[in-house]
């Protein structure tokens, strides 16, 4: 008996060797990988990308808030939508449209992540994307007898998304933003709109993760009353779906709105409930060697 | 030619030479697949490390998670090494034994043996016998071998609502072309 788990034991530590032998091999590039579980943390960009040949459909629902009360179901009585879908061209760029009911805002965007968290052969402790979004709004002219120019209805951000993964169940990401419109209501309003973005995500589960987001706009900016949007939720993935749940003030889903036009407050119970559901398609798929 | 240079000479000479007993897996793969009612998963690794001990008739083959490639989608790869593998914990799958078999492995041929070992995938360690075949020829040796895998065995539990999309039991391919190990 004694001789038999002696041997057993030498003869392991024999593989063992071996197994060792075949540790000893030079370093590899490892890259952070699913930092956000998709490309949004909720109204944010995330720092994520579309995966190349790949296509995301995006619909999203905020209802109305729910200090309306019981008779409008706690908002659940009105809707405000945003369609839309996100191509990746390769895994760094991802372009993107959308339509928002909010205003009747058509959106587009451009994302490039030119630097990814890496360890091992090459350190990079952040993963780095630059963003840039087009926003044009199509409600009818508040007064159609004075000239009006297409160009009033435009808004355009520029975004720095800065974030790293700083373990498997945390993630942190800061976004210096600008906003430009090009009209604006009164000469005390800035056309050009500064405020700084923080997200980051704990996950909970293997599948659920808990996100917060918030958008520090700069003061003096805008008028009275606007305010900054907070938004906490969580995401819930199975398979090529991720559905996002979430309570935020911001009633748009796009960064001109959540920046600038965010008027509820988390205070006196101006809070929306709203999700997103983000569906993957395999347009271009991957080769097998 | 003074004796520095001859003893130099000799150490040259022979820190050249391969050493007879180890061979080293020159070009290898691991493919897999997942054949389920609803899904038919495939991915492949050409990053199978491996080593034979002639002498000893051990082996020790080892592939990371993270270097497979396939998939459906790219999001299924993520996946894979984020909800089922869990990569960054257990990153490499190892087989590591003995062959149970005597054989000769100066005379060229092809030999069916049994591989006798542990299976390591996903943390968990199962005791396998597994079925190989190997060609000896010229110096080379090349190894195929075709079993399957109970994700059950390791610990890897699949959600209710995939069930119909990924297999309970996933067939494996190995090829590998060995060569003495150069010191």
């Amino acid at each position: 008996m004694l001789f038999t788990l002696g041997s057993g034991s030498v003869l392991y530590a024999q593989e063992d060797d071996l197994l060792a032998l075949l540790g000893e091999e030079e370093e590899t590039i490892e890259y952070a990988n699913a930092s956000f579980k998709t490309n949004r943390v909720i109204n944010l960009h995330s720092l994520e990308s579309t995966s190349a040949g790949v296509l995301d459909i995006k619909i999203s629902h905020r209802f109305g808030t729910l200090n309306r009360g019981a008779y409008e179901l706690f908002g659940l009585d009105n809707a405000s939508i945003r369609i839309g879908g996100d191509y990746g061209i390769t895994d760094q760029l991802t372009v993107g449209l959308g339509r928002s009911s909010y205003q009747k805002t058509f959106d587009g965007f451009v994302k490039y992540k030119f630097l990814r968290q890496s360890k091992g052969k090459k350190v990079m402790p952040v993963t780095a994307a630059f963003l840039a979004t087009t926003a044009i709004q199509s409600m009818k002219w508040q007064n159609p007898d004075r000239e009006n120019y297409f160009s009033s209805r435009m808004y355009y951000t520029f975004q720095l998304i800065l974030g790293r993964k700083f373990s498997e169940n945390f993630s942190l990401q800061v976004s210096p933003t600008v906003v430009h419109r090009n009209l604006v209501k009164t000469s005390a309003e800035a056309h050009d709109v500064y405020a700084v973005a923080a997200a980051g995500r704990i996950k909970l589960t293997k599948r659920v993760a808990l996100n917060a987001e918030y958008t520090y706009v700069l003061p003096d900016q805008l008028l009275p009353g606007f305010r900054n949007a907070l938004s906490v939720g969580f995401d819930i993935e199975t398979g090529g779906h991720v559905f996002q749940l979430h309570f935020t003030n911001s009633t748009s889903m796009i960064e001109p709105g959540l920046v600038t036009q965010t008027v509820e407050t988390w205070g006196n119970g101006g809070i929306h409930f709203g999700f997103n559901v983000s569906r993957v398609f395999t347009v271009v798929r991957p080769k097998i060697q | 030619m003074n004796f520095t240079c001859i003893i130099a000479l000799i150490v040259l000479t022979f820190g050249q030479l391969p050493d007879a007993k180890l061979y080293e897996v020159d070009k290898g793969s691991v493919y897999f697949r997942s054949d389920a009612p609803l899904e038919l998963i495939e991915a492949s690794s050409t990053e199978l490390k491996g080593l034979i001990n002639a002498e000893e008739r051990t082996f020790a083959f080892s592939v990371p998670m993270s270097s497979f490639e396939g998939f459906n989608s790219p999001l299924q790869r993520v996946h894979f090494n984020e909800n089922y593998m869990e990569s960054k914990q257990y990153p490499n799958a190892t087989f590591s034994g003995k062959i149970i078999e005597n054989i000769d492995f100066t005379k060229d041929g092809l030999y069916t043996v049994r591989a006798k070992g542990r299976l390591n995938v996903h943390g968990v360690k199962r005791e396998r016998i597994i079925r190989s075949e190997l060609q000896v020829e010229e110096g080379q040796i090349e190894v195929r071998a075709d079993f399957t895998v109970l994700l059950a065995e390791h610990d890897i539990s699949i959600p209710k609502i995939v069930h119909q999309k990924i297999a309970e039991e996933i067939a494996v391919e190995i090829r590998a072309v060995f060569l003495p190990k150069m010191p």
